[in-house]
């Protein structure tokens, strides 16, 4: 177990290593599109935490991320904090609203909990609507101000927000990594397998649910201070219904139940778009077409996930590699 | 002797190497998506989703003209190319769909982007003023963005809310003095610039509903009315977005409330209102107001040119204002490009639209206010009344313009006389 956790630790360092330097050798456009999928590759973790891990659905992660997101730009903007704090507060507020989430939640499963979520996604966001100190409609503006000096001047605002992002994303997969490999991330998995032979064998269901739902909602914070920081604002329409339809897309694209398979989610989010613009303008097709296909074809990557790799690729690709070696045993 | 000679060619051509070098160099650095055959331009603006609807023809009318323009020769022999992207009134998406058409597309401009928080968010993360893209003729009325300092690349084209607020409460204290007027706004900067304007006119208002941007609907609507009819309001002002007008002009119809209707430009576009699924009578009436003339008016050389094109490139679709707006965006373009030189440059191109752009020909009937020292676009409306249909159309028939500034500055009758159309509606 220790040599594994030392290989672990290498492994996410080497990680970092390579997206290091990676950052100077492609374009502006792809470190913006990098630090995307970082954000993408946290919130994702969120979700298959909850949901992959414990059995728990959330149609309303967006809601939690703008919490973290209006939580980090307030800090900012009222009491001038270096940004890293900004950060652990956006993550303190969104654990404390997923707390309170998490104990509603607690009491629901199934569609109810689902419809409970998803109400939050709708009506959270545009809350911020009532309150002036929330900028309303247009939203505030969220500045954590240029690279330092000491990078250099051809250093660009995107590849600092990469970093950060890339870290942040490395970071907590780590701590992911590590309370799944832990006793919780047991206690959510006997849960999520079988609610009375969990209790029976001596969990307490509600309070391991609850501490799922804040993990997991403390993680979504962060990603929603992050995705606001690559935007440098925050309003409720960046946080619409559909962003945490496309997170629950890609988590179930990743696998529900791999963390690693995070990465592949992200990374179809981000680049689905873009493949759709290039055919589309490739077969010359009408606006109306061009403008519906990246939706399409997520729609049609998901349905395709289900029928045939209803775990997730890299699961799917786990067991026929256990598969394979249990025949040739 | 001889390898004193030697060292003296290698010297020599390398001198030459490097002025050669340089001068090839020139042409390499041409201005950004300006090439000898096109001249690229971007725009993001919501084309799916509940926020596209009538927006959705911006791009289509654009191109409309754009395609006539390069049938015709475009700007000075190079065609110019819109790319259009979607991004579904949503910030994240403006953002990333704009560094999209900046970074990997390499447009020389961005065209008419929509939404004050999306504008807000590429301003502040793409910065299009740090990498010096100009942002021509934004859609959003929002004062804010005319501030030079701090966006100094943007250009905006409608006249702000806060003109628009000012116009009306001239209006009411030429037409309705003593009457109680009531006032229905967005809990937001839209109100706020509305309030700004109101309060400048001095309009005092027996009533005023805020209603918080999203809560808009029929049952909401309803507890509006009760608001004004309790307050007595003779004219009631409607200061909104298109759904919160046609939800309380349906309602309104059922309860048999009839007010003096007066509609912001923003919630009063009828086709708009008509997509929402209250029927275009419900307008009857109402005043409005619009810098531009009214879309079924083919006496209007501008109406008549663009509604021409734009029947022959989108048939079937009706010409309405987004149709009219998106048309007269382009128009203005075309008539910036060509006043920035033979081989324009971003840097030519704000500069011609300080130098030149309040004289461009344009359907608008109220002037614009481009200089050296400022970015603001059109500067006032004039008054009209819908027809059963919907249809605005000037009071009494003709045109009366009023033009103002977003400060304190007085509202007064305008006098600008509109330049003709140019030959054949293309730029000179």
């Amino acid at each position: 177990m220790h040599k594994k956790q030392s290989r672990d630790i290498f492994l996410f360092i080497l990680g970092g290593v390579v997206l290091f330097f990676l950052s100077g050798m492609v374009d502006e456009l792809r470190v913006y599109q990098g630090a995307t999928i970082a954000i993408y590759v946290i919130a994702i973790s969120s979700i298959i935490l909850l949901t992959g891990y414990s059995g728990q659905v959330s149609l309303g992660h967006g809601a939690l991320m703008a919490v973290g997101a209006y939580a980090a730009a307030v800090t900012r903007i009222e009491f001038k904090l270096p940004i890293i704090l900004c950060f652990v507060v956006a993550v303190l507020l969104a654990a404390i609203g997923g707390a309170l989430l998490g104990a509603a939640a607690a009491r629901l499963s199934g569609p109810y909990l689902a419809g409970t979520t998803l109400a939050l996604a709708i009506g959270l966001p545009s809350l911020a609507n009532q309150f002036t100190v929330l900028g309303g409609e247009q939203g505030l503006l969220f500045d954590v101000g240029f690279p330092p000096l000491s990078l250099g001047e051809e250093f660009t605002q995107y590849k600092w927000f990469f970093w950060i992002a890339g870290l942040a994303a490395l970071i907590s997969m780590w701590i992911i990594k590590n309370i799944l490999g832990s006793r919780y991330g047991r206690t959510w998995r006997a849960i999520r397998g079988n609610e009375v032979a969990a209790q029976l064998s001596g969990i307490n269901i509600a309070r391991s649910k609850i501490l799922a739902f804040t993990i997991s909602a403390g993680i979504a914070g962060l990603a929603g201070a992050l995705l606001s920081m690559t935007i440098g604002t925050v309003s409720p329409s960046a946080f619409p219904l559909a962003l945490s339809f496309s997170l629950l897309a890609g988590a179930v694209l990743s696998g529900l139940t791999t963390l690693g398979g995070a990465m592949i989610g992200a990374v179809v989010l981000v680049a689905i778009p873009e493949i759709a613009d290039v055919v589309a303008h490739r077969v010359g097709s009408s606006e109306r077409v061009t403008t519906n296909l990246p939706g399409f074809l997520v729609s049609a990557l998901l349905i395709l996930t289900v029928l045939f790799v209803p775990n997730g690729p890299v699961e799917q690709h786990r067991a026929r590699k256990a598969k394979h070696l249990a025949l040739k045993k | 002797m001889k390898a004193m000679n030697r060292r003296k060619l290698i010297k020599v051509s390398a001198v030459l190497a490097a002025v050669s070098l340089a001068v090839t160099a020139v042409p390499a650095q041409a201005a950004v998506g300006v090439s000898s055959r096109e001249i690229k331009l971007g725009m993001t603006l919501p084309m799916t989703g509940t926020a596209s609807l009538g927006y959705n023809k911006i791009p289509g009318a654009a191109k409309a003209y754009f395609d006539y323009l390069n049938k015709n020769g475009g700007i000075n022999g190079r065609k110019v190319k819109l790319i259009v992207k979607d991004d579904r009134y949503v910030p994240t998406e403006a953002v990333a769909k704009t560094n999209e058409l900046i970074l990997k597309d390499k447009v020389m401009a961005l065209l008419a982007p929509l939404g004050t928080a999306n504008v807000k968010a590429v301003a502040a993360s793409v910065n299009p003023a740090r990498r010096g893209v100009p942002v021509l003729f934004i859609n959003t009325g929002f004062s804010g963005f005319a501030e030079k300092k701090k966006y100094p690349t943007t250009y905006t084209v409608l006249p702000s809310y806060v003109m628009e607020a000012k116009i009306m409460g001239e209006y009411i204290k030429d037409n309705f003095a003593g009457k109680k007027i009531g006032l229905l706004y967005q809990d937001d900067d839209f109100g706020t610039d509305a309030l700004a304007g109101f309060k400048t006119a001095g309009v005092n208002f027996a009533v005023k509903v805020a209603y918080a941007s999203g809560s808009q609907g029929a049952a909401a609507a309803a507890g509006w009315i009760t608001k004004f009819k309790a307050a007595e309001a003779d004219v009631v002002i409607l200061f909104g977005v298109s759904s919160a007008t046609s939800a309380m002009l349906g309602v309104a119809a059922q309860l048999k409330y009839a007010p003096q209707w007066m509609l912001g430009s923003v919630g009063g576009d009828a086709t708009t209102i008509k997509l929402t699924g209250v029927p275009a009578g419900v307008l009857y009436n109402a005043i409005g107001f619009s810098p531009v003339p009214a879309t079924t008016d083919m006496k209007d050389e501008y109406v008549k040119f663009f509604s021409d094109i734009y029947a022959k490139a989108v048939p079937g679709s009706t010409f309405d204002l987004n149709v009219l707006l998106g048309m007269n965006t382009a128009f203005m373009t075309a008539q910036a490009l060509q006043a920035a030189g033979r081989n324009p440059t971003r840097k030519s191109l704000m500069a011609a639209i300080d130098s030149k752009g309040a004289s461009f020909a344009n359907s608008a009937l109220v002037p614009a206010g481009y200089s050296k020292t400022s970015h603001v676009g059109l500067t006032g409306y004039w008054v009209g009344k819908y027809s059963p249909t919907g249809d605005l159309s000037p009071i009494g028939g003709t045109y009366v313009t009023y033009t103002t500034d977003s400060g304190s500055g007085a509202v007064v009758k305008s006098t600008y006389v509109r330049p003709a159309m140019p030959a054949k509606g293309l730029p000179n």
